[in-house]
């Protein structure tokens, strides 16, 4: 069985997740007290006829219930998500114009953010007891605490308005609208340009996190037998650390960069309406203020909520990759 | 024990103090924190709920008055602008929307025809234009000359360019304003003349001495009812039997006051009521003279007619105000351009009707809005602006009470769903552990913002209420997974055995011996998901999605963000805005979790032993 049964498991795990999400969008839009689709839709009665015949078909509101719930999951897995009541076309166009921006800067600041976070974490758990550690832990903890659009004020007053270094917005410069830039090399350092500053603000927002759990995670085995044992035989301190100790110590890491991802997720929401970065956070924030446009948000969600789904499988699979005892089990 | 950690005393400190502010809000916070109000109903002519502004918008907190490095009085600043060819016309656009990338290039026919009579805005009370320059695109300077190349606009705050530059010329207006941190002034001190002592403060003149007599009156005043403020002046106007004066003409005076300030106000705000007897009509005239200039300024005139009281309100915001003394806006920039002298007064004018007349007068009052107030300034909300620090210390409430009340209810549900699933086991088990997995799977935020959202189109708004519901229901799931977890390893124990030999019933497992046992756990995640809940309904309000008449720290972060001072000035400039409230989220979040920190190493011997 070994490591082919387990992938085979966690794929079912994953359609049954995949499934349960579906569900639960249904739950929230259709069966929630007061029943939001209706309200929405028959709100749209009174100002656009068209619109609403056409909600009305695709929610299929004259239908009952157990088919509604078919037709949402027909809807959904097939990634017909109607059209979005703002912007008049496809939702799915909508958001894949607006999906890999935000994969970008969230892929950017994760990776950053967990080899940042790991090699201090590292660092802070060796010398641990001393300032340093007091010093980062603490710095840590505020970085952690203090909520992500305050961070990115403070970054927008020091890098843009101080000392005029990266822009305040936007995920490519202004002028590409009209002359698009020439060659690749542009292009890349364009939107390095601008993704720089949320990019800094979703790092400076999660690496606190990640500095405490690789902390915490390294004590947890640093006073384990065999860290004692490899210590006796006389092995380097920098080799107990990295083969005996960070080894080991990795492997519940590995488990929480799948919800860190999700946590990002989450952060970003916020960060890319603070930049009006135009990826998937701002599109929420617009089909909030504007409507709300519910179709959008809908898609939205579950877009989402698949994208962590799919990191959370990758992170299983990694995971069974590495833990020689899924392996040889 | 709990005094040897000393993180846990910090937190626990922090946490007192927070908890201090939230209960005793009322009495802290001088004002509402949501459209504060001063003096409702006191000018009743306008009618019993009509209250004034406590301040005007985007005040800096008073005491800025005692830091030295702040500039005030008069100094030399610029203004820049650069030239723009759009079409036929050629603009001046400020410095700080200017990119050089958006100037077309024009041929020299097309630039022939350009004609300009752009202008470029000062800012602040000027006082004089000392210099205007322009920069031409291959770097050399000239000066321009006044009149020639560039004239004052229709107020002296404008300079309108004559001439036209190529794209891309900078132009720079050096030139002479005030600065200053203005207080609040209340010119009268007692504007509902309730005492004769009030009275006293007054002067008055009249062009028909023998007629008039001003007095103080204590009975016709107006009266809001349980006080004792019915004073009013009384002008009495004695008909001659023979040849009765053509027009009366009466002038009170306030006591002349100092305007000490080197910047106008930024608002005035002058009421008086009056009603008259023995007249047809008359006319209130509202002035201040200017010692300085030896100028009377007629902010407003005014006909009444005879009968009962009515008001007359002179605000500066009033376009008719600014007309009356001939500028284009901000009438206060002319009236109070330099510190000086300056005496308030009211004047009544009316033609006799061959009988005795009397006009009584009350309500009289005179403010001047200035640029600091209160200890953290207001923010931009029209027309009444909130005292930030009074939205600071209720916020603080809310806060609380989310972050706590979040905690009880999801640590409490997790507790018994994580005792139910990990004891009774089986079907049961699996389904509340596969749920609690897809929930914690779901990004958290997105999740929020669709329930929300959900909630708000159904019922409109959202209540605190509901942010905590949906808060708990999506926060009790890794709390029950540990809470399993133990329970399963306890479920195997010998005591446990025991008390099942010993007859025990499931309830009973539970209660006596379950529950202790895993006790400690719940008061370390009690204190260890505040700071998440706090967080999350900050988060939730900053997008927006908070109740917009609760006086939440997410509101005053929603108002910042949205006031767009953060892209145009930043946080240096109005730092006092949004500084206080997110460090006190975050100095909250830290204690909660610097609390959970300290029981948890009280509480879990083995993490004692490894320190």
């Amino acid at each position: 069985m070994g490591l082919k049964g387990y992938i085979a498991r966690r794929l079912v795990y994953t359609v049954i997740l995949i499934w349960a999400v579906i569900t639960v969008n249904f739950i929230i839009f259709a069966l929630m007290p007061g029943n939001p689709i209706e309200a929405y839709v028959s709100k749209l009665s009174k100002m656009d006829e068209a619109k609403f015949q056409q909600m009305l078909k695709y929610y299929g509101l004259d239908k009952p219930l157990h088919e509604r719930y078919l037709l949402s999951l027909e809807h959904l897995l097939t990634f017909n998500f109607g059209i979005s009541y703002n912007y008049g076309s496809p939702v799915f166009e909508v958001i894949m114009q607006r999906l890999p921006n935000t994969l970008l800067l969230g892929g950017i600041a994760e990776v950053t953010s967990i080899i940042l976070g790991m090699l201090i974490g590292v660092i802070v758990a060796y010398k641990r007891g001393g300032a340093l550690d007091t010093g980062i832990v603490t710095a840590s903890l505020l970085t952690y605490s203090v909520p992500i659009f305050f961070l990115g004020w403070v970054l927008i007053t020091i890098f843009c308005l101080q000392l005029h270094w990266l822009p305040t917005g936007l995920e490519q410069p202004v002028a590409w609208s009209r002359v698009p830039p020439s060659s690749i090399f542009e292009y890349i350092s364009g939107r390095l340009y601008h993704i720089a500053l949320p990019a800094i603000t979703l790092i400076l927002f999660t690496v606190g996190g990640w500095i405490l759990l690789t902390r915490a995670c390294i004590l947890e085995v640093i006073s384990e037998d065999y860290v004692l044992t490899a210590r006796a035989k006389g092995l380097k301190e920098r080799t107990v650390l990295y083969k005996h100790v960070l080894k080991n110590a990795s492997l519940p890491l590995i488990t929480n960069v799948a919800l860190g991802f999700a946590y990002i997720i989450s952060g970003a929401t916020i960060t890319e309406t603070l930049f009006s970065y135009r990826g998937m956070g701002l599109l929420t924030y617009s089909a909030i203020m504007t409507g709300p446009d519910l179709p959008l948000l809908q898609a939205i969600f579950y877009i989402l909520a698949l994208c962590v789904i799919i990191a959370n499988l990758i992170a299983d699979l990694l995971y069974g990759i590495i833990d020689p005892r899924i392996k040889y089990a | 024990m709990f005094k040897r950690s000393k993180r846990g005393m910090i937190g626990l400190v922090i946490i007192i103090i927070f908890s201090f502010i939230a209960i005793f809000a009322p009495f802290i916070a001088p004002y509402a924190p949501i459209e504060p109000k001063f003096g409702v109903g006191e000018y009743q002519a306008l009618g019993s709920g009509v209250g004034l502004p406590i301040a005007y918008q985007l005040s800096k907190p008073i005491w800025y008055k005692y830091l030295p490095w702040i500039p005030r009085g008069e100094i030399t600043t610029y203004a820049t602008a650069y030239t723009y060819t759009y079409q036929t016309f050629q603009f001046l656009i400020p410095e700080e929307k200017y990119d050089p990338n958006l100037t077309p290039s024009l041929t020299p026919e097309q630039k022939l025809s350009i004609s300009v009579n752009d202008r470029i805005y000062l800012t602040g009370q000027v006082s004089g234009v000392k210099k205007v320059e322009a920069k031409l695109p291959n770097q050399t300077s000239i000066e321009l000359i006044e009149n020639k190349d560039w004239q004052a606009g229709s107020t002296i705050s404008e300079v309108v360019i004559l001439h036209r530059f190529p794209d891309d010329t900078q132009i720079t207006v050096t030139y002479t304003t005030g600065v200053d941190l203005v207080e609040n002034m209340k010119i009268v001190k007692d504007h509902k003349l309730s005492t004769p002592e009030s009275f006293e403060e007054w002067n008055w003149t009249t062009n028909s001495k023998n007629y008039i007599n001003v007095t103080y009156n204590s009975q016709e005043g107006l009266k809001i009812t349980g006080t004792d403020d019915s004073g009013c002046i009384q002008i009495s106007y004695k008909n001659p039997p023979l040849s009765p004066p053509s027009t009366v003409e009466t002038t009170l005076y306030y006591q002349t006051f100092a305007y000490p300030y080197y910047e106008p106000p930024k608002r005035f705000w002058i009421h008086v009521s009056s009603k008259a007897t023995g007249i047809i009509g008359y006319y209130v005239d509202v002035l201040i003279y200017s010692e300085n200039e030896g100028k009377e300024y007629v902010l407003y005139s005014k006909s009444m007619s005879m009968g009962d009281y009515s008001p007359l309100v002179v605000d500066s915001n009033d376009p008719k105000v600014a007309s009356n003394i001939g500028v284009s806006s901000h009438p206060q920039s002319k009236v109070f351009g330099h510190p000086g002298n300056f005496t308030f007064g009211i004047r009544i004018r009316f033609t006799p009707q061959n009988q005795d007349a009397t006009i009584y007068i009350d309500d009289v009052d005179c403010l001047l809005y200035g640029n600091i107030f209160g200890l953290l300034g207001t923010d931009n909300a029209v027309p009444y602006p909130t005292d930030l620090f009074s939205a600071f210390v209720y916020g603080a409430r809310v806060s609380l009470i989310v972050g706590v009340l979040t905690a009880l209810f999801s640590t409490f549900i997790g507790l018994f769903l994580g005792l139910f699933s990990g004891y009774v086991g089986g079907m049961a088990d699996e389904a509340i552990m596969r749920f609690a997995d897809l929930l914690l799977v779901l990004p958290t935020l997105p999740l929020f913002i669709v329930l929300v959202t959900a909630l708000r189109t159904t019922s409109g708004t959202v209540s605190m209420w509901n942010i905590i519901f949906i808060l708990t229901l999506l926060g009790w799931m890794s709390f029950a997974r540990s809470v399993r977890s133990m329970v399963l390893s306890l479920k195997e124990r010998a005591f446990i055995e025991a008390a099942k030999a010993a007859g025990g019933g499931t309830l009973h497992i539970i209660n006596r011996h379950l529950i202790p046992n895993v006790f400690a756990l719940v008061y370390i995640t009690l204190a260890t998901s505040v700071p998440g809940a706090i967080i999350t309904e900050a988060s939730l309000s900053w997008l927006g999605l908070g109740d917009p008449r609760l006086a939440s720290w997410g509101k005053i972060l929603y108002d910042f963000n949205n006031s767009g001072v953060v892209t145009s000035k930043g946080l240096l400039e109005y730092w006092f805005w949004v500084f206080p409230t997110c460090i006190a989220i975050a100095l909250l979040a830290a204690a909660f979790i610097l609390l959970g920190y300290a029981l948890d190493e009280i509480l879990n011997p083995r993490l004692r032993e490894r320190r």
